[in-house]
């Protein structure tokens, strides 16, 4: 009776060492990888949905298409702009027409050379309406753009033309002084004309892949990785030489897998491991803030959020230093102006109320909420809208708590990203949580307010001076008058509460203590090209 | 037989239109559509994108038009891959769930009928109370617990095993081993429940009397008997592996099908949850059908009714 059960133990024992041994045979131990010293794995964000330049739509694409291309500008280690394709640039003194020269040893990663009429066709096929760009509208200040890309003009229109092989002449409808940050993005990058025209839209295709950045495609397994090899083409060798880029959604996973030395670089963590990382992993922790702007939107549409007192109410009753050192705790720096903070060059207008005492600001909320006509008997009850997920969670009841000591109700609503923001472009909200992230340049974020940009300015926010400030810095052909004029437009919405600005968010990375050429920077890129092991 | 079969065909089929319908309208009724981002896109860009993927014509004739498509094999190209089309992304992701799925119930089956012999062999002992303990605790945990604690125990603090990804069959072993526990679970308690009836039977009473060996008694009178309960369960439990597999390629970072339905559903990629859907669905009603004719073949009560 006895013998069998251990019989059945002793065969299953030996059944699952087979399994494993057999296994661990057949395959590369997962921790091999870690010792070839020319491979980096790092993990992205998510599934590309593409690696057309012109076709791309999400940051983690922009993040393998700067290894896979080179703009006319590119970045350095540091994330400053520096000569990409073009070795230098020169403008014209109304700002319309940019001249750039060429480096003269450009060539595609199957070795033929690259010419400015790769970039005259690259830019007409962005604007090209059967590519169906969605970000068509990132190079929209060339010269008849938007007719181009509506079909109305021939693609030749455009404001694009080679004269010789190695200069390129960019005409613009508008003076626009930050092109050169703009030619930074993917929208910009040249694309193989003669691959495209021999393969069709199968160009994209690893076994016909050809690209002009420091590394070219190998293979991409959806949901596994996406693999890169350096291309012998470039114009300096790179010291990694097999890049796999992992699309890793869940942050925890993430963090397992970098403890367990199957990534080198992971791009993000769960808030909750930071304690641990910072005691247990301090060598690979990298905090940096990110160039960006999370903000509370008023639907000045609807009332009672078209009355001015309500929004300043609401806005002083919030406490910005709360929601970053409290509630987040993960870095975020507090912002008061609507323009980030880190923006280079630009001074952003604050919030009227930044520095008066939180208590003081309660009591004149309060105060403008009954002059409203709100009181403990007819309190003012609202909804607000925020994403789904742990930390929108936390920040939104924050919010909700420090509304409470006004007497104001505030019923939360939330949904996935992708309903949040359709519902915020349809205007279908009273109080809603918005993010953006982007550029060096205030513009950026400022036009998201203006009147005509469309769904975008999800509150509807309408203010003809404002409107006409915008009009005044679009035409200055300088940066510094630009931003001067900037900063009069931003005070404009500050003291009118359009938003309620909140916090910059904050990168949390591991990355290899071992690797070198690593350096954070406001825009978080960083392109393999610059990176190597000891 | 020929009615039967014909019958059982025709429901299935029907149920398959029925459920890819569902599908088609539920997904386009779910607010935000495929080009809803962060970024905002100007509408005639929007446009350009719409008619690039007839989102621009009426419901009714997209709806005709992914059933056309459906019926010469076209799944059609994939919203947000815009590099693949559905069918590349199902060649590429279905060898995971199905070597998943396949590992799964291998496991489920061996680990679930040696525990449930063992279990069986003096049913009340403390072995017995014990193993039907744990077995109890596999059921109730579901899988979102127990992936985690698996890749805390052996990857992260024992580093006998990666933690996530894919490349190499060891990369396999917890995700099975999760996918499988709820099953093997379920497999031992059937057939401890069954080798105990076996036990009482008189030929095996008389295998005993007989003096042949334990082992032979199991092997050779009481197993066969006890496996019948086992192999009409394996239907739909090849199904539930191969759908459930969803959580587990999540949480494991594996490139399977289960993982683009549910990346797929949050980037509202109609089509490849269409695809997801339709591969799911022809599966479970493939195996049910299957077990329908067994049963029909077994049993000509049912052919009859």
């Amino acid at each position: 009776m006895k013998r069998s059960p251990a019989l059945l133990v002793r065969k299953l024992t030996c059944v699952c060492a087979i399994v494993l041994g057999v296994s661990s045979m057949t395959s590369p131990s997962f921790a091999d990888t870690q010792t070839k010293s020319s491979v980096l794995r790092l993990a992205n964000a998510g599934e590309p949905e593409t690696l057309d330049p012109h076709r791309y739509n999400l940051r983690l694409e922009e993040t393998l298409l700067n290894d896979l291309f080179m703009g006319l500008t590119t970045f350095d280690a540091r994330g400053n702009i520096v000569p990409g394709a073009a070795k230098s640039w020169s403008t014209s003194s109304d700002g319309l027409t940019w001249t750039f020269k060429l480096r003269t040893d450009l060539k595609w990663s199957d070795g033929q050379s690259l010419t400015a009429d790769d970039f005259v066709f690259a830019f007409q096929r962005l604007q090209n309406p059967d590519t169906a760009a969605s970000l068509a509208y990132f190079m929209d200040m060339l010269d008849n753009a938007p007719a181009v890309n509506r079909g109305d003009l021939p693609l030749e229109a455009l404001g694009v033309r080679a004269d010789g092989p190695h200069t390129l002449i960019l005409t613009l409808s508008r003076p626009y002084p930050y092109l050169l940050e703009r030619l930074l993005y993917p929208t910009a990058y040249p694309v193989p004309r003669h691959s495209i025209e021999r393969h069709g839209d199968a160009w994209v295709k690893a076994a016909n892949w050809v690209s002009n950045g420091a590394y070219t495609l190998r293979e991409w397994q959806p949901q596994a990785h996406v693999a890169l090899l350096a291309n012998p083409h470039f114009i300096e060798p790179v010291a990694i030489q097999e890049v796999y880029y992992h699309p890793v959604v869940n942050e925890q996973s993430a963090y397992n897998r970098f403890r367990n030395k199957e990534l080198h670089v992971i791009g993000s963590f769960p808030v909750g491991e930071l304690g641990h990382a910072r005691e247990r992993l301090a060598d690979s922790l990298r905090l940096s803030d990110l160039l960006s702007m999370m903000y509370l939107v008023f639907n000045t549409s609807t009332p009672p959020f078209d009355k001015l007192p309500v929004r300043q109410a609401l806005s002083m009753a919030i406490d910005q230093r709360i929601l970053t050192d409290q509630v987040l705790r993960s870095g975020n720096k507090p912002a008061f102006s609507f323009a980030p903070a880190l923006l280079e060059g630009y001074e952003p207008v604050q919030l009227p109320h930044t520095d008066i005492a939180y208590a003081e600001r309660l009591a004149t909320a309060r105060q403008l909420l009954a002059d409203a006509g709100y009181s403990k008997a007819a309190p003012l009850r609202l909804e607000l809208r925020h994403v789904s997920g742990i930390d929108g969670k936390k920040v939104n009841l924050a919010i909700a708590g420090m509304w409470q000591q006004l007497g104001v109700q505030t019923v939360l609503q939330q949904a996935d990203l992708r309903n949040h923001f359709a519902q915020l472009r349809q205007g279908n909200f009273q109080v809603a949580w918005a993010g953006w992230v982007g550029e060096n340049n205030p513009e950026h974020y400022l036009t998201l307010l203006q009147s005509d940009i469309g769904s975008v300015n999800y509150g509807r926010f309408e203010h003809s001076d404002y409107d006409a400030q915008l009009k005044v810095a679009q035409a200055q052909t300088s940066i510094a008058a630009r931003n001067q004029a900037l900063q009069i437009a931003e005070a404009i919405v500050v003291n009118a509460y359009a938003v309620v600005p909140l916090y910059s968010t904050s990168v949390r990375r591991l990355v290899d203590p071992r690797l070198q050429g690593w350096f954070e920077n406001g825009r978080d890129i960083h392109q393999v090209r610059y990176l190597s092991w000891p | 037989m020929a009615g039967y079969l014909f019958k059982r065909t025709f429901f299935a089929f029907a149920t398959f239109l029925v459920v890819v319908s569902a599908v088609f309208f539920l997904l386009r009724a779910a607010p935000g559509g495929p080009f809803d981002g962060e970024r905002r896109l100007p509408p005639d860009i929007e446009a350009n994108l719409q008619a690039a993927y007839h989102l621009d014509e009426p419901l009714a004739q997209q709806y005709a038009r992914y059933l056309g498509n459906l019926a010469q094999g076209d799944l059609g190209p994939s919203f947000r891959q815009k590099d693949f089309s559905v069918s590349e992304l199902i060649a590429l992701g279905l060898p995971t769930s199905v070597l998943l799925g396949l590992s799964a119930l291998a496991i489920a089956v061996l680990v679930g009928t040696g525990v449930g012999i063992a279990a069986s062999l003096s049913p009340g002992s403390g072995m017995d109370r014990s193993l039907m303990a744990l077995n109890n605790v596999s059921i109730a945990v579901p899988t979102i617990v127990t992936a985690p604690a698996l890749v805390l125990l052996f990857a992260v603090i024992l580093t006998w095993l990666p933690a996530g990804g894919s490349g190499s069959l060891q990369h396999f072993v917890l995700p099975a081993i999760a996918l499988a526990l709820p099953y093997a679970a379920a497999v031992a308690r059937l057939i401890r429940g069954a080798m105990i009836e076996a036990a009482a039977e008189t030929h095996v009473l008389t295998a005993r009397a007989k003096g042949l060996s334990q082992a032979r008694i199991i092997r050779r009178h009481m197993l066969p008997i006890a496996a019948v309960p086992l192999i009409s369960f394996l239907g739909p439990t090849a199904a539930g592996l191969l759908t459930g597999s969803v959580v587990v390629e999540q949480i494991f970072d594996l490139p399977g099908i289960g993982r683009y339905f549910v990346q797929g559903a949050l980037a509202r990629d109609y089509t490849l949850v269409m695809g997801v859907v339709v591969v799911y669905s022809s599966a479970i009603l493939s195996f049910n059908l299957l077990v329908d004719l067994a049963y029909g073949w077994l049993d000509p009560r049912i052919r009859a009714a």
